[in-house]
């Protein structure tokens, strides 16, 4: 009974839980950086250059502003942290999952969203008119890819779905069974448009470099993290990067889940190979060609562009291409 | 350890944060030359931060002249200890061609702390990359000496 115990504590804290979930996310935050700065030629940072930024913010004095709600301020970074967390031990990483429900993907979904709102929270208690500006781009970036990321989620369900009696499905773990027995979805030719669409809002979702809008140092004063300093600033930088692995786990879970060697060890190193490709195609390739998008443009992009493509994916789904 | 780890990433991340004390832009210029893929101070870590509340080091250019004094001093006064401040270019170290002038109210150590201070109208993107690599070996030095007086004060009180 206590060894029961034990192991689920092992599985939440250390593998596939909180401590390979921050290296996960700050290693590819790392190689992004690193093969972003390849593609223009430069030398790059160290590819731990996130955790020592994280480090070094927990070294630095924390000021909170005389206007700020002193609570919800140091509160909303952390509160956005553990949801995360959470949010992430309900992904599959090469075996199951830590936790499971019948509606995965909208826990996650609802999590991922959380997560969000938590950094438009803080920036809102900050009492910073340039976190002010911020906030309201981050809530325009989070409508811009929430429509095509709920389609893109209904039309990888209803494909999986299929077998069963309900004919959509929420659960992650009934997803990666029906991989298991049919193909990964990225080999369905009526879903590769929804891949397409994934990948666009992956980079939105993490607030990378051309959809930065909310964040813009240039123009709003780093936005939502304008009052922030010391270890709540290195608490959002950390966050940043387990948003990274999160995304890319759940394209990996979604699109190419259920490739099963038998050896977890194995596996994992699949799936960690599937993450870094995905890194590269959805975030360096963006960040390293486009300027960043001014906001009418990622709202525009988004609901037109990328809503199509997971829009048409559905459609081919829902008339049993 | 953890305090260790912390003094030693101190120098491996510092931000950098710019502040234009009435500069005729062409110091400001080579600053940014030192961000582009040509130089990439990025490879050392150095990232350019739009807020004063995240930056590390602080660097001024400029003769001060007095509508920006005010607003040079309340900036400075938002940067989190422990930073470091380096001026940029001759004008905030002696006034440059502006000395004497009604309109400045130099030098820039009038105002506050100057860790490093690099010459030149305007300095060469190489002196500025090692003027920076300074401030971030003194910015793991503050930080110790910081952590080394808590210490004693906490040894004091109990």
């Amino acid at each position: 009974m206590s060894f029961d115990i034990l192991w689920f504590a092992f599985h939440i804290l250390i593998f596939p839980g909180l401590l390979f979930i921050v290296v996960m996310g700050v290693l590819l935050m790392g190689i992004n950086n690193k093969m972003v700065a390849r593609m223009q030629n430069r030398v790059g940072p160290p590819i731990l250059q996130p955790w020592y930024d994280f480090l070094k913010c927990c070294g630095k004095e924390t000021i909170i502003p005389r206007r700020a709600q002193k609570f919800v301020f140091i509160g909303a970074p952390i509160l956005g942290f553990a949801v995360l967390i959470t949010a992430a031990l309900f992904i599959p990483f090469g075996g199951s999952s830590v936790l499971s429900s019948t509606g995965d993907i909208v826990v996650i979904l609802y999590l991922l969203t959380f997560c969000s709102v938590m950094s438009i929270v803080g920036a809102a208690a900050s009492g910073s008119p340039y976190a002010g500006v911020g906030l309201s781009r981050e809530m325009v970036a989070m409508i811009a890819y929430e429509l095509p990321f709920v389609l893109v989620l209904l039309a990888v369900g209803k494909l999986a779905g299929s077998d069963s009696a309900q004919g959509v499905t929420f659960s992650l773990a009934t997803i990666t069974e029906w991989q298991t027995a049919h193909l990964p979805v990225i080999c369905h030719i009526s879903m590769i448009p929804a891949a397409i669409a994934m990948l666009f809002v992956i980079p939105c979702e993490i607030g990378m470099h051309p959809f930065d809008i909310a964040e813009a140092e240039t123009e709003l004063c780093e936005g939502t993290l304008t009052e922030y300093s010391g270890a709540p600033l290195g608490v959002y930088k950390l966050t940043h990067c387990v948003k990274v692995y999160v995304m890319t786990a759940l394209f990996t879970a979604l699109f190419m889940g259920g490739i099963t060697t038998g050896m977890v060890v194995v596996d994992v190193l699949i799936k960690i190979l599937v993450c870094l490709v995905v890194t590269f195609l959805s975030m360096t390739l963006p960040h390293a060609v486009c300027a960043r998008f001014k906001v009418e443009q990622v709202f525009k992009f988004y609901w037109t562009f990328v809503s199509a493509l997971a829009l048409i994916s559905l459609v081919l789904v829902w008339i049993g291409l | 350890m953890f305090q260790k780890m912390i003094d030693d990433s101190m120098k491996r991340s510092p931000w950098i944060f710019h502040i234009n004390a009435g500069s005729c832009n062409g110091c400001d210029i080579e600053l940014v030359s030192v961000l582009t893929p040509r130089y990439d101070a990025e490879r050392f870590g150095f990232r350019l931060t739009g807020s004063p509340r995240q930056a590390d080091i602080v660097v001024v250019s400029g003769p001060i002249t007095l509508q920006s004094r005010d607003r040079m001093i309340r900036t400075l006064a938002q940067v989190p200890e422990p930073f470091c401040v380096v001026s940029l270019g001759s004008c905030p170290r002696s006034g440059n061609v502006f000395k004497g002038s009604y309109a400045i109210d130099g030098p820039l150590e009038k105002w506050t702390h100057v860790d490093v201070s690099v010459g030149g109208c305007t300095p060469k993107p190489e002196a500025i990359i090692a003027a920076l690599a300074k401030a971030s070996a003194i910015l793991e030095e503050k930080r110790k000496a910081m952590r080394q007086a808590d210490k004693a004060d906490k040894e004091k009180r109990s």
